[in-house]
């Protein structure tokens, strides 16, 4: 294909760029990719030509890493068809090797696009994932075209209630916790199909605003694992529910600047109360907080240093937690 | 299941070493004893194919290593009076499955009354990351015999 200019534009697509503020801006010097291999080269007021649509690069998304200034990723534009109006997200192929330190232990993970690709195939009609469209460029590339989420981050809507824990753990946390399970439940259709989630996090939940309902997003992530594929989105998943249990007290810092707790509930903490994998973090809330059912604290303390006994499946940790949440 | 069979899972470790020392000595001398050494690797990673990776290179380049290691295992059982018309080979990739499940589905399709491994000591968040191949055979243990040489 000859390369397009915005002189070749239809003259409706060209319209609706000039009604763009990238369009307007005479600093802007707008360039048409049918290949985005050079993603680096894509810039602000750009136009991705793929799928038959023109998509005007709008913005840049950012790495939201918990503890790290926020850099945009230049291979996750914000777009918007020109045709339609209808803003998207687009993730280019980027593929980075890397390792990840965890509790001392090494894992080499991966970005990888055609597994986040195989996921959004998979789960095309589910209501707890996010959407998207595999299409290729004109050089092969994949290239995702996802639908936005209206709604916010599950750890800001938790953050949000801000009344005493017992009060949310009585109140909120039973309607939460009902949700979670779907969540949960979803990520078990991945394994069932040899997939995983690849960075379960809190922040890898939204909570959709039309509905309430969580889901997943951000699937390129992937690691090496051969003999354990699934043992750390398990490890996600009580990571997630530990934080919806706690909500703003899991770590022993919170304990210490906790009105009610500070050093004398911390000096009841031994080593097998810690995170297996990540001793910064309290697995057995119920210190914390007596009150949660030990059955619902048990669940936890399977990914405590002191379990005698590991979750192996998605399904075993979603049956003791739904069994759980039925008794609350 | 036929008792006289043994499976014994070989990997790069001291600890397979330890338990070919130990069947050794168990089972020298009794030849009506057939023994299987295998190898199992693993998948190659996400990224293998990104990188422009060949399954059949890999897969050979893997078959080359694990011929060399069950060669040794043989020689570590002749030592102690295996003969080596009782052993024959078997190396293969896991595919789609884990390891661990691999060997287990060869147990049972071979009939082997009994597996052999080897115990490396892992810690507990190791074992909970990367897996125990011994811990997922005894776990799954019922009509096989499970020998764990640590």
């Amino acid at each position: 294909m000859n390369e397009i200019t915005v002189q070749d534009l239809p003259a409706e697509i060209a319209e609706r760029l000039q009604e763009h503020p990238a369009g307007r801006n005479k600093r802007v010097h707008t360039k048409i990719f049918t290949d985005t291999s050079d993603f680096t080269a894509i810039d602000y007021g750009d136009i991705i030509f793929v799928d038959d649509r023109y998509f005007l690069v709008v913005a840049f998304t950012k790495e939201g890493r918990f503890g790290i200034d926020e850099q945009p990723k230049p291979w996750v534009p914000k777009v918007m068809d020109l045709a339609s109006g209808i803003k998207y997200i687009i993730k280019l192929v980027f593929h980075e090797t890397y390792e990840v330190s965890i509790g001392g232990l090494t894992v080499n993970c991966f970005r990888n696009p055609e597994k986040e690709a195989r996921v959004l195939e998979l789960v095309q009609d589910h209501p707890h994932f996010m959407h998207g469209k595999n299409v290729e460029d004109e050089a092969g590339n994949l290239v995702r075209i996802l639908d936005i989420i209206d709604g916010n981050r599950l750890d800001k809507f938790v953050y949000r209630k801000n009344e005493r824990h017992r009060d949310y753990f009585e109140i909120d946390f039973p309607e939460i916790l009902k949700k979670f399970l779907t969540s949960v439940k979803a990520i078990s259709l991945l394994h069932e199909n040899g997939l995983n989630h690849g960075d379960i996090r809190r922040d890898h939940i939204f909570v959709d605003r039309a509905d309430g309902l969580f889901r997943w997003i951000d699937f390129d992530y992937d690691f090496y694992i051969p003999e354990r594929p699934f043992a750390l989105d398990l490890f996600g998943l009580g990571s997630v529910l530990l934080f919806l249990m706690g909500r703003k007290t899991f770590r022993p810092p919170d304990v210490l600047k906790h009105p009610d707790m500070g050093e004398k509930v911390l000096a009841t903490l031994g080593e097998d109360d810690l995170a297996l994998l990540s001793k910064d973090r309290i697995f057995n809330l119920g210190k914390l907080f007596p009150y949660i059912p030990v059955d619902l604290n048990n669940i936890l303390l399977h990914f405590a240093v002191g379990t005698p006994v590991f979750y192996d499946s998605v399904n075993e940790f979603y049956d003791d937690l739904a069994r759980a949440a039925e008794a609350l | 299941m036929q008792w006289e069979k043994i499976l014994i899972a070989v990997e790069n470790f001291d600890a397979t070493k330890r338990a070919l020392k130990y069947v050794g000595i168990m089972i020298g001398g009794q030849k009506e004893i057939q023994i299987t050494l295998l190898h199992v690797y693993p998948e190659p990673p996400p990224n293998f194919y990104q990188t422009g990776g060949v399954l059949q290179e890999y897969k050979k380049k893997k078959e080359e290593n694990a011929l060399q290691l069950l060669k040794d295992a043989r020689s570590k059982l002749s030592r102690n009076g295996v003969m080596p018309e009782q052993i024959v080979f078997r190396n293969c990739m896991a595919e789609g499955k884990t390891i661990s499940e691999t060997i287990l589905e060869i147990l049972r399709e071979g009939e082997y009354g009994t597996v052999v491994v080897g115990k490396r000591g892992v810690s507990r968040a190791e074992e909970f990351l990367f897996g125990s191949i011994s811990n997922t055979l005894v776990h799954s243990s019922g009509d096989f015999t499970v020998w764990v040489v640590g």
